[in-house]
């Protein structure tokens, strides 16, 4: 397998950052594609505005680039109106979460069949390091000079609570075990989704004493902690605090039935 | 088959060099065509590919690459490996 197969060769190098973290969890992506056995003619790549919405212009596919944060909606339609086609969701924490917060509680809750991958880089990068729903608490942005006095956001939590079919989180130093859990989300129906804890070296890791690539990758490895450890660990943390973890590993995989099963699917794919 | 750098893509980030285990990789001296401090790899033979053609393990470098820049390459033959052979657009 040649990974450069998957890309658009005219567009690379890509624009991402030195160290950043968005090229890895294309190449681990694109491993878990090759293994799974999709083609890239019967995949449509959905993305909203951010750094790691920038990754389906780089896929020799067809892709959209949609309004900020409603990326799962415009996904939602495409899978809806042709279901025989595969729908995968790049998406950052910024535009997940925060803006399209809502469009993504009610995506797990209608459980569409979606492969959404969230590149969580606990920072809106592109605009210039200001706090996100995702930065740690007593971490520094540009919004928060003297520390984040807020508790962030636990993505993977709420797709759980909101019925998601199959919940993991990872993060850039786990590249085995990101590969096989997307491997395993593209194999299940319905919503599946993966937050990939993400190193942004020129924003969050500059100002909070990890410019180097590689210290936000030992700060990974130190703080992770694997789901059924942290459980008896920490009943009531809230993930990546200051004395914080990063909660890893497979949240649930369950098999509810996907929204297009329920209305009948095909009566909405008969206009092609 | 040992890893390869491709110069036109690195982008001198140092992922490879704290992801080795086994210390592979070493920070480039070499200011690079596109400007960079590329990685170079310093001790191929301690890669534990080395001597192998197929069933690779650990790949961390490969995996962990921001800009799928480390490919392999095989020591017997000298034939680029997958990936390598690309040109840039």
């Amino acid at each position: 397998m040649d990974i450069f197969d998957f890309y658009r060769k005219d567009q690379w190098p890509h624009v991402f950052c030195p160290g950043c973290g968005n090229g890895t969890v294309m190449n681990c992506f694109f491993r878990a594609f090759d293994k799974v056995g999709w083609k890239l003619d019967n995949t449509v790549f959905v993305s909203g505005i951010g750094c790691s919405s920038r990754i389906p212009l780089y896929i020799n596919s067809d892709a959209i680039h949609t309004t900020h944060g409603r990326a799962i909606a415009f996904a939602t339609g495409i899978k809806l109106s042709r279901p025989e086609l595969d729908v995968v969701v790049f998406t950052g924490d910024g535009d997940l979460g925060a803006i399209g917060g809502n469009h993504f509680i009610n995506g797990c809750r209608r459980n569409v069949d979606l492969d959404v991958i969230c590149i969580n880089n606990n920072i809106y990068g592109m605009t210039g390091g200001q706090a996100s729903i995702t930065t740690p608490h007593e971490y520094i942005s540009t919004t928060t000079p003297r520390g984040n006095r807020e508790y962030p956001f636990d993505l993977a939590e709420i797709a759980v609570a909101a019925g998601a079919n199959y919940v993991a989180r990872w993060t850039t130093r786990h590249v085995h075990e990101l590969t096989k859990s997307i491997v395993a989300s593209l194999n299940k129906k319905g919503f599946n989704f993966i937050e990939v804890v993400s190193q942004c070296p020129t924003n969050f890791g500059r100002r909070n004493k990890m410019a180097d690539p590689s210290a936000l990758l030992e700060w990974f490895k130190e703080s992770s902690v694997r789901r059924d450890k942290a459980r008896a660990a920490a009943v009531d943390h809230v993930d990546l605090n200051l004395a914080g973890q990063i909660t890893t590993g497979e949240f649930v995989s369950r098999e509810r039935e996907c929204y297009h099963e329920r209305t009948g699917g095909s009566s909405h794919g008969d206009g092609h | 088959m040992r890893p390869e750098i491709n110069l036109k893509h690195c982008k001198a980030c140092d992922i490879c060099v704290y992801m080795c285990p086994n210390d592979c990789f070493s920070r480039g001296v070499d200011i690079s065509d596109r400007g960079y401090f590329a990685a170079v790899v310093s001790a191929p033979e301690k890669c534990f590919n080395h001597g192998r053609t197929k069933k690779l393990i650990c790949e961390l470098c490969v995996l962990s690459c921001p800009d799928q820049a480390i490919s392999w390459k095989d020591e017997s033959t000298g034939d680029e490996g997958s990936g390598n052979e690309h040109q840039t657009g």
